[in-house]
């Protein structure tokens, strides 16, 4: 198998790296000095949303895993027992995913305690104990798993007037048929050749992106068109961001109308709260929110009536930008009452977590729902990136309505319709959330 | 009269004889069937002999012999040798020979009380094998030893000499050696027998016992300590714990010329101030002669003196606790347990009768585990101990309500037994077969406080235990690791390029050794316990 000289690169870097943050550890234990490995901590109250960058951070907190602590003694034998599994498959050329690492580091320790009894303990039980260390090592290390060509499954695709180079192949982006192209697990080994494209359009569902492939969507309208299939992984983020960053293109997200959609989309944008050490590097901070907006589905008069409420809590800037209704739904009345779907107890739950107790709290009509908000979520501040005006106005109509609605129903008032009147038009209006 | 006897049944009564009377009625001694009756004479006899040796300060040696001494019927013999004082070779065929001879009279802590036992023994043999008591004995004094072969003569109560004979010392050998035969049965009751003479051993530390069976097993248990418990002295009844009967036997046994010198000279803690104003309360005059007073009299004066709130409290002379040292020591020899304390209670009296209780907790070790309820009981009363009803006795009511044993650290089931030792003149036994004690509020309090006193040393033994357990516990959660760290970091580092892996895991080990304070070798044991899967 001939290997491509990007990864032996990054397999060489790699490797001194890891030796040489090893050796250190060595060296104290032979100096006689405490076992340590010192990383940053991976917790929430560890993640900075810095304003100037719109990014989410790891925050200067370290944490030292110690082997003589108990409780962190079974991690640091899982951290280094990790990290020479890494090493023999950077050593053999392999390329494992990480399912792969859990099984090669899955075995059994046995050990007689103090009065001889035999016991057994397995070096990990479950893949997420194996993939939380693998985290571990990225943050230990300074480098991605990427990096160290570990692979995982791929589940974003990508299809579009675009060339690129993958290990020694050319790929058009514009010739897969119905299908399209899965973003593989390393993107950064990625070549852009050639892009004819003003545009990309990244959407949450799968279903929507082959409707809209089918459709022609990309041809038309000179787009690059992905989709994240849910919940994006790393490598769609840092593919997105690429385009973002290296070919300057706008990039516009579509999700559902929920909580959840919301999530992506600040995913995409400013990181996640798990990976936020990869943030400066998966983040695309211009992506912009295009819809389905809550204003989309009732109008902007919908979240004017809930003005006086948000001013008692945010003061009087927030009416500069609600106050005057300029736009009217997209949705008629009739196609209201077909299309939303009344929003459950978690649904609510997962919005209060966005924006915070307070604004819930003012909102909530419905006494049963407020009552049970009052119990689960009392005092919950909300994420700061979503305590922005705009966000403001969505999330309050969400909590009055209680109502939320997916991409689909776009698709089901006419496929013709989401592709050209309602996404196009929300482009040429500069109809988003930034 | 006249009137009453035309008018009672023509019934014949005859005086019985106390012997007579015990064989008729073994039942009450214990001989209710062949298995009890064997353990019960192997009992009587122990007694006995223990009776005859610590008592007197003699350090015992002990052999019990059950042997087959029947071919075809389950006869067995019983011989026990003691080296304790022996008897004056004119007394033997008295009291081995008649019911009620005893010189147990006396108030004194005995382990029988009138040594009765041993003749229903003899009497039950005589009765279901026929076969006479031997009898050989010699005082520390005496130039001879001498031979007994006797029988009880039932309806006489006498003894009848079958053959005697004597020899001359030639060694300085005193003691006694009774040898019966009996009818019982050994498979029944060997657990039983067994029992007792282990439980009897845990008792005497200062004693070396012999036990042979008739499986031809010898257990011995060898003498660990050369300390005796204190022998009781004699004393005189208290009068809180008088009665009318107690009342009648002084006025008629004794020669005094007054009742108030009877009083002064029959009870403790009565002088001529308090005898004459128990008089006067009574309204008796303190010059009459005892032998003048009416037994309504008599009541008069045992109600005063039981009323009566100005006594002392009654000696503990009479009383022969076991001791601290002698109850530790005990435990130990049977047991080799990890944890062993023991306390003495001050003496204390219920009805007049004092009493001290003695508590021993043993843990660990060979301490058989206890059920999940309470702990394993050893209940001893005047060093005998008590096997049966124990769910009826104050010292099992104690244990498992009055304390709560996970406070003391302990959870149950658990290797851990608690002896109580309750000696007293007079001991409130429950029901007839003396095997266990009736709760008496005082002698409950009594041992609750004892246990409690114990109980706390054992609470600070098991919370240090608990903490270095709680250390090792964690030099094994860290140390299982070395292995596997060390693997990882040679494959990283490659072996040979400075880093030797038998260098490192030394060096972890003694890292681990050194923060957590447990000696190397201990780390190193788990580290090369460990092994790695594939």
């Amino acid at each position: 198998m001939a290997i491509s000289s990007v990864d032996k690169y990054a397999r060489q870097k790699s490797l001194e790296i890891l030796r040489e943050k090893f050796a250190l550890v060595a060296k104290r234990i032979l100096e006689g000095k405490k076992p340590v490995l010192v990383m940053p901590k991976r917790v929430l109250s560890n993640t900075i949303y810095d304003m100037n960058k719109k990014l989410l951070l790891l925050g200067p907190e370290m944490k030292r895993r110690s082997l003589l602590d108990v409780n962190e003694a079974r991690k640091f034998m899982q951290t280094l027992l990790m990290a020479s599994i890494i090493y023999e498959a950077l050593v053999n050329d392999e390329y494992p995913t990480i399912r792969d690492l859990y099984y090669r580091g899955k075995h059994t320790i046995s050990y007689r305690d103090i009065s001889g009894k035999l016991h057994h303990e397995n070096t990990w039980d479950e893949q997420r104990e194996s993939d939380a260390v693998i985290r571990d090592i990225e943050v230990f290390l300074g480098v991605l798993r990427e990096e160290m060509l570990i692979l995982s499954k791929e589940k974003g695709k990508v299809v579009g007037n675009l060339i690129i180079k993958s290990g020694d192949d050319v790929i058009d982006l514009s010739r897969m048929g119905h299908g399209a192209y899965a973003i593989e697990p390393t993107p950064d080994l990625i070549e852009f050749k050639d892009i004819d494209a003003e545009f990309v359009l990244v959407v949450e569902k799968d279903a929507v992106f082959q409707q809209l492939h089918r459709y022609g969507f990309w041809k038309k309208y000179k787009a690059i068109l992905i989709t994240s299939a849910g919940q994006p992984d790393r490598a769609t983020r840092r593919f997105v961001r690429r385009l973002s960053e290296e070919l300057k293109l706008p990039i516009y997200i579509l999700t559902d109308a929920d909580p959840y959609g919301w999530y992506i989309y600040s995913v995409f944008k400013i990181g996640s709260i798990t990976l936020s050490y990869e943030s400066e590097r998966l983040a695309t901070p211009n992506a912009k929110f295009i819809g389905v907006s809550m204003t989309d589905i009732f109008g902007e008069e919908e979240a004017a009536k809930n003005i006086n409420k948000l001013a008692s809590i945010f003061g009087k800037e927030i009416k500069e930008v609600i106050s005057k209704p300029k736009k009217k739904a997209y949705l008629s009345e009739k196609e209201r009452r077909n299309y939303i779907i009344k929003a459950k107890k978690k649904d609510v739950e997962r919005a209060v977590e966005l924006i915070g107790y307070d604004v819930a709290d003012k909102l909530i009509r419905n006494p049963e729902i407020k009552k049970y908000i009052r119990q689960k979520k009392l005092g919950v501040s909300g994420y700061p990136w979503f305590r922005t005006p705009e966000w403001i106005k969505e999330i309050s109509i969400f909590f009055s309505k209680l109502a939320k609605l997916e991409i689909e129903a776009m698709a089901s008032k006419g496929l013709k319709f989401l592709a050209d009147t309602y996404i196009p038009t929300k482009i040429e209006t500069g109809d988003w959330i930034d | 009269m006249g009137v009453m006897s035309a008018a009672a049944p023509a019934e014949r009564y005859r005086a019985i004889s106390p012997a007579e009377f015990f064989y008729k009625y073994r039942e009450i001694a214990g001989f209710s069937n062949p298995a009890r009756a064997l353990y019960q004479a192997v009992r009587e006899f122990v007694e006995n002999a223990l009776d005859a040796t610590d008592s007197h300060g003699i350090l015992p040696n002990i052999k019990i012999i059950i042997e087959k001494a029947d071919e075809n019927r389950e006869f067995y013999r019983v011989t026990v040798e003691d080296n304790g004082i022996g008897l004056p070779p004119h007394v033997v065929p008295e009291a081995f020979g008649r019911v009620l001879f005893s010189s147990k009279y006396i108030l004194r802590q005995t382990r029988g009380m009138f040594g009765l036992g041993a003749k229903v023994a003899i009497l039950y043999g005589q009765m279901t094998t026929g076969r006479p008591v031997e009898v050989i004995t010699s005082q520390p004094n005496l130039r001879r030893i001498y031979y007994f072969k006797l029988r009880i003569d039932i309806n006489k109560n006498e003894p009848i000499i079958i053959e005697r004979g004597s020899w001359r010392k030639n060694r300085d050998w005193h003691g006694t050696i009774v040898s019966m035969t009996l009818e019982g049965d050994w498979s029944r009751a060997k657990q039983r027998i067994k029992d007792y003479i282990l439980r009897t051993a845990v008792v005497t530390p200062y004693a070396n016992i012999v036990f042979m069976t008739p499986d031809g097993e010898i257990y011995y248990y060898e003498r660990v300590i050369d300390k005796l418990p204190r022998p009781p002295k004699e004393v005189k009844p208290h009068p809180y714990g008088v009665d009318l009967e107690l009342m009648k036997r002084i006025r008629d046994g004794g020669s005094f010329s007054t009742v108030k010198e009877m009083l002064m000279k029959s009870f403790q803690g009565i002088g001529k101030v308090t005898a004459s104003s128990l008089l006067e309360i009574a309204g008796i005059s303190p010059d009459l002669s005892p032998k003048s007073l009416s037994d309504r009299q008599l009541l008069e004066l045992v109600n005063a003196m039981k009323n009566y709130k100005r006594f002392r409290a009654p000696t503990s002379e009479a009383l022969s606790p076991l001791g601290e040292e002698v109850i530790k020591a005990g435990l130990k020899r049977i047991y080799e347990p990890e944890f062993v304390e023991a306390v003495t209670r001050k003496p204390s009296a219920y009805q007049g009768h004092p009493f001290i209780v003695e508590v021993g907790i043993a843990f660990g070790g060979k301490v058989p585990l206890s059920s999940d309820k309470y702990p394993t009981l050893l209940r001893y009363a005047n060093k005998i101990p008590l096997l049966y009803d124990e769910g009826s006795d104050v010292s099992t009511a104690v244990v498992k309500e009055d304390i709560s044993w996970d406070q003391y650290l302990v959870k149950l089931p658990a290797p851990i037994i608690v002896l109580v030792h309750i000696c007293s003149t007079k001991v409130p036994f429950k029901g007839v077969g003396k095997e266990s004690i009736a709760d008496v509020k005082e002698i409950r309090n009594e041992i609750k406080l004892a246990i409690q006193e114990v109980a706390r040393r054992l609470r600070v033994y098991l919370s240090k235990k608990l903490k270095e357990e709680e250390k090792k516990k964690r030099v094994v959660s860290l140390a299982k690791y070395v292995p596997e760290i060390v693997r990882a970091l040679t494959i990283i580092l490659g072996d040979g390029q400075g880093v030797k892996a038998e260098l490192l895991e030394e060096k972890l080990v003694e890292i681990v050794s050194l923060r957590t304070g447990i000696p190397k070798d201990e780390v190193h044991n788990v580290v090369k316990s460990v092994e790695i899967g594939v």
